[in-house]
């Protein structure tokens, strides 16, 4: 049961992350469902850079009241998608 | 210093044809901007004429000011005919402009009102940096030489050409893209608004030489790509900080006057007025604009290499000078620009065929 | 054709004046503290500039004004020009930062919240354009413009200077940059997670980012002819400017740093040296992990791993649009005292970093330096000065 809300939960952050991604990051031309959950986001997959890595730990901060604190950890955490939206559903756990 | 190529943002499109369309077709009336009263004119660019994927391919997260200076930076590099011939590494860049991007400078501040100071968007303060454009115009043209910003709320254009010249002079460079971008935005307006008169039709009137002249907000980029060598397809620049016309004043010469409304007192311009040149000015095509000095500078260049004159927009009070009232052919050899600050002081560009 | 260096002023948290400066470096001491000049929650350490800045005209009040013009005075003094340059072509070329944006609070709040407010902090922004605030200060007549090329704009303001000299546009300049610690900046560089919560450690392994400061530093060029005609006797000089632009990324170094390169090498061969022949680099070494390691690289690769660098920043924080000027500044004075300081906050070698910044007060026998200062905007500036004897 634990397991369902868990993924429940985690379907409604990464759909609400793709949104936000692709309007506050101006990424033209891609729709928030082309992008795919495993998608690498920097480099070579969706192109972001370092100052949008940045820009995603304001965005975990305004909308899911997450914070980033140390971002050589945010390299993993940034991987993709479903590592984005696994740090957000953790740590917004872990301060119920 | 000659003029191989020049490119143009402004309200009424881009381009160099664009120019010389609105020159040919004469004044029309200005759009709006939001401000807290509700709106006020403003001579704003059309998105549309910032929609080119292609050229602002580099430039997803740019804003409006940026985007005017890639694109008018961009045209004038590929109206010189030498993009992809030249050396980058010797090409220099000099944007100069007078109020910066700070429309994204007030949406920064925004952030830290609303979401406070560790709360505020990176990308929103890396843009609102003066030298934003000039850095996106490097990207997207791979410009390798020297890249620098300057600001002026005068002569900031003037600055940016002598410049120029010099790092021509010194072997610095062998190109340089020269110029300026200057935006309309809701705070700068509401200011202008207060500081300035509005009129209710519009019109600038730039030959009324008023003592407390009209403004309405204008915006744009212009850009020139200027050499010692090859390519005067526009004329030259004869002089970028002269303090008067010569004289006698040299056969085929026209005076074009930088007055825009935005100084407190365009009187001073009577009396360069009656200098004895045919004199225009076309700041009712642009809006008022601190960077108006480069809009003029595109407007000569176009005469020179057209040999056209373009009848003045706006005439009102004009009086008994010797104003241009219809476009058409003429030998047109020289083109002065003439600036005042507010405290009188001038500057004239000087253009030649 | 050199531009002669006839007088220097500084101001930072490094020291209130030349001397000041000379004997926080010769001790190592390092004054950086909370933000006391405005209300903050950010908390980290920052580099203040206390003491009794000279008042800015009225109608263009701004501490950055001040700062400027502080460092304007000790600079015109040195130079024996602190009478008035009535008579002298002079040129004004200043960069800043803070200075060149209309971002105070208080207005913008105001009319946020109301649609309307007063007008005063509009028309003080648009009187006081530094470069020409200073020119009016001081009574200059020649060209003046303010450079706004964010972290290298008052190096890239000195080389302006030399290019106006060089082509015979003045006798003199005042050249330099001046920026208040200012709220907009303290947020702006916090999110971009670039600074450090300790005291920054510019080249070390450890190092967490940067520290923001405030300062001015002025220098007053003149030509040969135009210092030996009034009595000058010139001692130290700005031989070699180099710029270029990365045209990679809005806020990152290209990594391979071959921007920063190519403005070292054309600073050397416009002062017509070789790499071997400059005796330290003050780096612009910001203590963020990228700068660092990009201009760290660069510097080994053109001079050698061996070759003596430091960063000054560890007594001033980074002072942005002042940072440039500052630091050619402080290699100036180095070059003259014929010392520098250890690079405060170095400990362990980066094994990313082919060199070591200097861990010692370090004699200088040499006669010529490099500064270096990188930007946003992927703009790369290097100044070569020189001493005499």
């Amino acid at each position: 049961m634990q397991g369902q809300d868990r993924e429940q939960e985690l379907v409604k952050i990464r759909a609400k992350l793709k949104e936000l991604l692709v309007s506050n990051l101006n990424m033209e031309g891609v729709t928030p469902d082309q992008i795919k959950d495993d998608d690498a986001l920097f480099g070579e997959g969706l192109g972001l850079d370092s100052l949008d890595a940045v820009e995603i730990v304001v965005i975990l901060q305004r909308n899911f009241s997450v914070e980033v604190k140390d971002m050589e950890k945010g390299r993993e955490i940034f991987r993709s998608i479903n590592t984005l939206a696994t740090y957000v559903y953790e740590t917004q756990q872990a301060k119920k | 210093m000659n003029i191989a190529g020049m490119g143009v943002v402004f309200t009424r499109g881009r381009g160099a044809a664009a120019l010389e369309q609105a020159l040919e077709q004469g004044w029309v009336a200005p759009g709006t901007v939001a401000v807290p009263a509700g709106s006020a004119p403003a001579y704003v660019v059309a998105p549309e004429t910032l929609a080119d994927k292609t050229v602002l391919a580099k430039a997803r997260r740019a804003d409006r000011f940026t985007r005017m200076a890639v694109l008018a930076a961009a045209d004038a590099l590929q109206d010189s005919g030498l993009a992809g011939r030249l050396d980058t590494s010797r090409l220099g860049t000099i944007v100069a402009t007078a109020l910066g991007p700070h429309t994204t400078t007030f949406g920064f501040l925004d952030g830290i009102l609303e979401f406070g100071d560790a709360g505020v968007s990176p990308t929103a303060f890396s843009h609102s940096v003066h030298n934003a454009a000039a850095s996106y115009i490097a990207m997207t043209l791979d410009v390798r030489g020297p890249t620098l910003t300057v600001t002026h709320f005068h002569f900031a254009f003037h600055q940016a050409l002598l410049l120029a010249d010099a790092w021509l002079a010194e072997g610095r460079c062998d190109h340089v893209l020269v110029g300026t971008v200057d935006e309309v935005g809701a705070v700068m307006a509401y200011a202008s608004g207060r500081l300035c008169r509005t009129p209710a039709d519009g019109r600038i009137k730039p030959l009324a030489f008023a003592t407390a002249p009209e403004a309405v907000p204008g915006e744009g980029s212009v850009f020139f790509l200027v050499s010692r060598g090859e390519g005067a397809g526009y004329g030259r620049v004869a002089g970028a900080q002269l303090t008067a016309v010569p004289e006698p004043a040299p056969e085929g010469a026209v005076h074009l006057l930088d007055a825009d409304g935005l100084s407190h007192d365009e009187s001073g311009y009577r009396a360069v007025a009656r200098e004895g040149l045919p004199v225009a000015s076309y700041a009712p095509l642009c809006g008022s604009l601190m960077t108006i000095s480069a809009f003029h500078a595109a407007v000569a260049a176009l005469m020179l290499r057209r040999g056209r004159r373009y009848a003045v927009p706006v005439p009102d009070g004009a009086g008994d000078l010797q104003v241009c009232h219809e476009s058409g052919p003429a030998e047109i050899r020289h083109v002065f620009c003439t600036r005042l600050d507010c405290a009188g002081n001038r500057v004239t560009l000087h253009l030649a065929r | 054709m050199p531009a002669c260096i006839t007088g220097i002023g500084v101001v930072s948290a490094a020291g209130f004046n030349r001397a000041d400066t000379l004997d926080s470096f010769a001790e190592g001491r390092r004054h950086f503290g909370k933000v006391t000049r405005f209300e903050s929650p950010l908390d980290v350490p920052v580099f203040e500039v206390h003491g009794p800045l000279p008042a800015a005209p009225a109608g263009s009040e701004s501490r950055t004004l001040q700062l400027a013009l502080h460092a304007v005075s000790e600079a015109l003094s040195e130079a024996g020009l602190g009478a008035g340059l009535t008579g002298r072509r002079v040129g004004v070329c200043f960069g800043t930062t803070v200075a060149s944006q209309l971002n105070d609070m208080d207005f913008y709040t105001a009319y946020r919240q109301t649609g309307t407010a007063s007008l005063v902090p509009v028309e003080r922004f648009l009187k006081g354009n530094l470069a020409e605030a200073v020119a009016r200060a001081i009574g200059a007549q020649g060209p003046r413009i303010t450079v706004v090329n964010a972290c290298s704009s008052s190096a890239d303001a000195v080389g302006v200077a030399l290019a106006w000299l060089r082509c015979g546009l003045c006798d003199c300049v005042v050249a330099g940059g001046a920026d208040e610690l200012n709220r907009i900046p303290l947020c702006g560089f916090h999110s971009l997670s670039v600074m450090s919560r300790e005291p920054c450690a510019p080249f070390d392994r450890d190092r967490q980012g940067l520290n923001l400061g405030e300062g001015a530093g002025v220098l007053v060029l003149e030509t040969e002819d135009a210092a030996r005609r009034r009595g000058a006797v010139p001692a130290l000089d700005v031989l070699g400017y180099g710029a270029a632009c990365d045209a990679h990324h809005l806020t990152a170094p290209r990594p391979d740093g071959t921007g920063l390169e190519q403005a070292i090498r054309l600073s050397l061969a416009q002062a017509g040296l070789e790499p071997a022949a400059i005796d330290f680099v003050n780096a612009h070494g910001t203590a963020t992990r990228d700068n660092d390691r990009t201009e760290g690289s660069v510097l080994a690769r053109v001079f050698g791993p061996s070759v003596r660098v430091l960063s000054t920043k560890g007594y001033t924080g980074h002072t942005l649009g002042a940072a440039g000027a500052l630091e050619a500044a402080f290699t100036a004075l180095g070059l003259r005292a014929g010392w520098v300081p250890a690079s405060a906050g170095f400990v362990n070698q980066d094994p990313e970093i082919p060199l070591e910044a200097l861990r010692t007060h370090t004699v200088v026998r040499g006669r010529y330096a490099l500064s270096t200062s990188l930007a946003f905007g992927g703009n790369n500036a290097a100044l070569v000065l020189g001493r005499r004897v």
